[in-house]
């Protein structure tokens, strides 16, 4: 119960120690004053005591009587306040004892007949024993006195402290230890304190308290609010349908959302705290991303860019646009936020629309753009081919007698069989209506006779018309020109293998086994027309 | 107040004082004209008569004389010579009386007395009226003052 450092007993220690130290003080104060009174009280008693012997020892002295001097001086230290007594007088000296004369008192001894006529001394010590004694005995008394009125007047203070300071005090800080700040507690003015410092303390400490107490609110509500905020921002954050990532320029992911687990997921990649600076592991060429980035960071630009992600063999590719944005924060570290949007649906649309664009819709061969297209990247890359026009015989009286779409399945057999007939590096294309171009990559004369008769052999086969459950069968003239040894210009070469064909054409009714016709024999040909 | 009645005091005895000088004038002391002593100081007067000394400077024993009828003249010796009244004489003498050797002068009716002793005593000392003294005395001390 008792504190060691509590107030009261501090309190009490100090007033203690004080009022002993005071009672110590001044009780030594008082025996020095008592002991300097009583010397002066003995002087003066001595004085006194002189005066009722003063003419017996003159008569003495006057008389030159040694026994009634020494009656004087035995009477004189008979006194207590006296330690010794002698007389002089015409070279006589009469003492009572041996004690040495300490401080004596002298006087001298006045003639009982002459005036301003000294004939002898009495001299007279005093018992500065007999005034110690006393002057301590005094002071012992008063130090007693002191001591007894220490205690009370400690007591009493403590009693007051405790009561009007401590007390309150206690309880005060007892209430106050038990308030929690922001709730509704408040403390009480203790009794007849309503106008002292304490009761102003309590009242401080209360509105200290209702401070508090609306700080709290106010921070409560602000909190409220910020988690809302919060709130909204994860909603957006993890709604997102695109990834979004914040990490450290070195690669640790800091935060992710849903949608990034899910496109992970897609990779078929398991969730890792890093996939190297700017997630290049998960880029198909991390090194076209990092160039991208490096550029625009060096340019003080948001890094954006589409790029494909690594997939696995059988799953379709994956395109995103990047979007890189450096962050720096409030402690100065960079981070970078990377949004990826998924534009693979996107990326197949612009695909699929530059397939329509080069290639012919019914037989998914190249048509003529797509085959120009090829053909200029066969010149540009410097290469030598052969390019072969090939015309259906009969397609026209078929598409006549069994109508288009007998035609159009015509015309889809007839771009299956060139499909199956050429080999890898050779390109096959629909030149428009029944025309069809075969290019031969680095073909000589002969390899193109034997992919051309191998073709024109798997055309010719009869085809069944199941609508119409009939057989029909359709041939094929083909003109072929070399690049470059007929000529550097395409539009030459396409022209000279329109000649072979259409020659081919024109001489089919003679001799229909011959589907055949190149470009230099032509010339030869026509050579010898003219 | 008190020092105003000490004031007082003190000119009354002045008064008295003076006035016994005045009245004294007239006192002389004497001795046998056969007597080597022919002048005493006033400490040596007193010596004689109040006990200290029974001799004479010249170691001649002495024997003084009061009068013992007319306290008007001893009151006026005593005032003038220790200036104390003669009560105080009287106790003075009654204290010393029984210590030991002192002893108080002799005593001699009046002054014819004490004239007719000294005359035939040579080692006496008296006092008298100047006036009453003769050729066969002689004066040794006077209070000239």
């Amino acid at each position: 119960m008792i504190n060691k450092s509590g107030l009261l007993l501090r309190l009490a220690i100090v007033i203690g120690f004080a009022s002993v130290a005071i009672g110590f003080l001044s009780s030594q104060l008082f025996y020095r004053v008592t002991f300097n009174q009583e010397v002066a009280i003995t002087q003066q008693s001595i004085g006194s005591l002189y005066k009722t012997i003063a003419a017996t020892a003159a008569t003495a002295a006057y008389l030159v009587e040694k026994d009634l001097a020494q009656e004087v001086v035995d009477g004189l230290s008979t006194n207590e306040v006296v330690l010794n007594a002698k007389m002089m007088f015409e070279g006589i000296e009469v003492i009572n004892n041996d004690n040495a004369f300490i401080d004596p008192v002298i006087f001298p001894i006045q003639s009982l007949f002459e005036a301003d006529k000294s004939i002898g001394t009495v001299v007279i010590a005093p018992n500065i024993q007999y005034i110690e004694d006393k002057a301590k005995q005094l002071a012992s008394d008063n130090s007693a006195a002191m001591i007894i009125q220490a205690f009370v007047v400690t007591f009493v203070a403590i009693c007051v402290a405790f009561f009007l300071i401590t007390r309150p005090m206690i309880n005060i800080a007892s209430a106050l230890h038990k308030t929690t700040p922001g709730e509704g507690n408040r403390l009480s003015v203790p009794d007849f304190h309503q106008n002292s410092e304490l009761g102003g303390l309590v009242r401080d400490v209360n509105v200290l308290l209702d401070k508090t107490q609306e700080q709290f609110t106010r921070e409560r509500k602000l909190r409220q609010e910020i988690e809302a905020l919060e709130k909204r921002f994860r909603m957006l954050f993890e709604n997102s349908l695109s990834p979004i990532v914040l990490m450290e320029p070195r690669g640790n992911i800091l935060l992710f959302n849903i949608a990034f687990e899910v496109t992970l997921g897609k990779l078929g990649l398991q969730l890792k705290k890093s996939y190297g600076p700017l997630l290049e592991n998960l880029f198909a060429e991390p090194d076209k991303l990092l160039r991208s980035v490096e550029l625009a960071f060096a340019n003080d630009e948001i890094a954006t860019g589409e790029f494909k992600l690594k997939t696995t063999q059988d799953s379709d590719s994956v395109w995103v646009q990047v979007v890189i944005t450096s962050i720096v924060n409030d402690d100065l570290r960079e981070y970078y936020q990377i949004t990826l949007h998924d534009i693979s649906k996107r990326k197949k649309e612009l695909e699929s629309l530059a397939y329509q664009a080069d290639f012919d819709k019914l037989t998914k061969l190249y048509n003529r753009q797509g085959l120009e297209k090829q053909i200029e990247a066969l010149i540009e890359q410097d290469r030598s081919f052969c390019l072969a026009l090939i015309d259906l015989d009969s397609f026209k009286r078929i598409n006549d007698i069994y109508g288009h779409e007998a035609g159009d399945e015509i015309l889809v057999f007839v771009a299956d069989r060139i499909k199956k007939t050429l080999r890898t590096v050779d390109f096959g294309g629909r030149w428009g209506g029944d025309e069809f171009v075969l290019l031969l990559d680095g073909a000589d004369e002969s390899t193109t006779r034997d992919i051309v008769a191998r073709l024109v052999q798997r055309i010719s086969k009869p085809y069944f018309l199941r609508k119409f459950n009939q057989n029909v069968a359709v041939g094929a003239s083909v003109g072929a020109a070399f690049y470059p040894e007929n000529s550097r210009v395409l539009q030459e070469v396409i022209n000279l293998a329109d000649q072979a064909m259409y020659d081919v054409k024109n001489i089919k009714s003679e001799n229909p086994e011959h589907s055949l016709k190149f470009s230099h024999e032509l010339n030869i040909q026509e050579n010898k027309r003219v | 107040m008190i020092q105003l009645n000490l004031l007082k005091t003190i000119i009354v005895i002045g008064a008295l004082i003076f006035a016994s000088f005045v009245s004294s004038a007239e006192l002389v002391v004497v001795v046998n004209k056969n007597n080597p002593t022919s002048i005493l100081s006033r400490s040596q007067v007193i010596d004689l008569y109040m006990g200290k000394y029974v001799a004479f400077p010249d170691g001649s024993k002495a024997v003084p004389v009061d009068i013992e009828d007319d306290l008007n003249t001893r009151t006026k010796f005593y005032a003038s010579l220790v200036g104390m009244p003669l009560a105080r004489v009287n106790a003075y003498w009654s204290k010393v009386k029984f210590s030991g050797r002192a002893r108080p002068p002799t005593q001699q009716k009046d002054e014819s007395a004490i004239l007719a002793f000294v005359m035939e005593t040579e080692n006496a000392i008296a006092y008298v009226r100047e006036s009453s003294v003769t050729d066969d005395l002689k004066i040794v001390y006077r209070f000239d003052k």
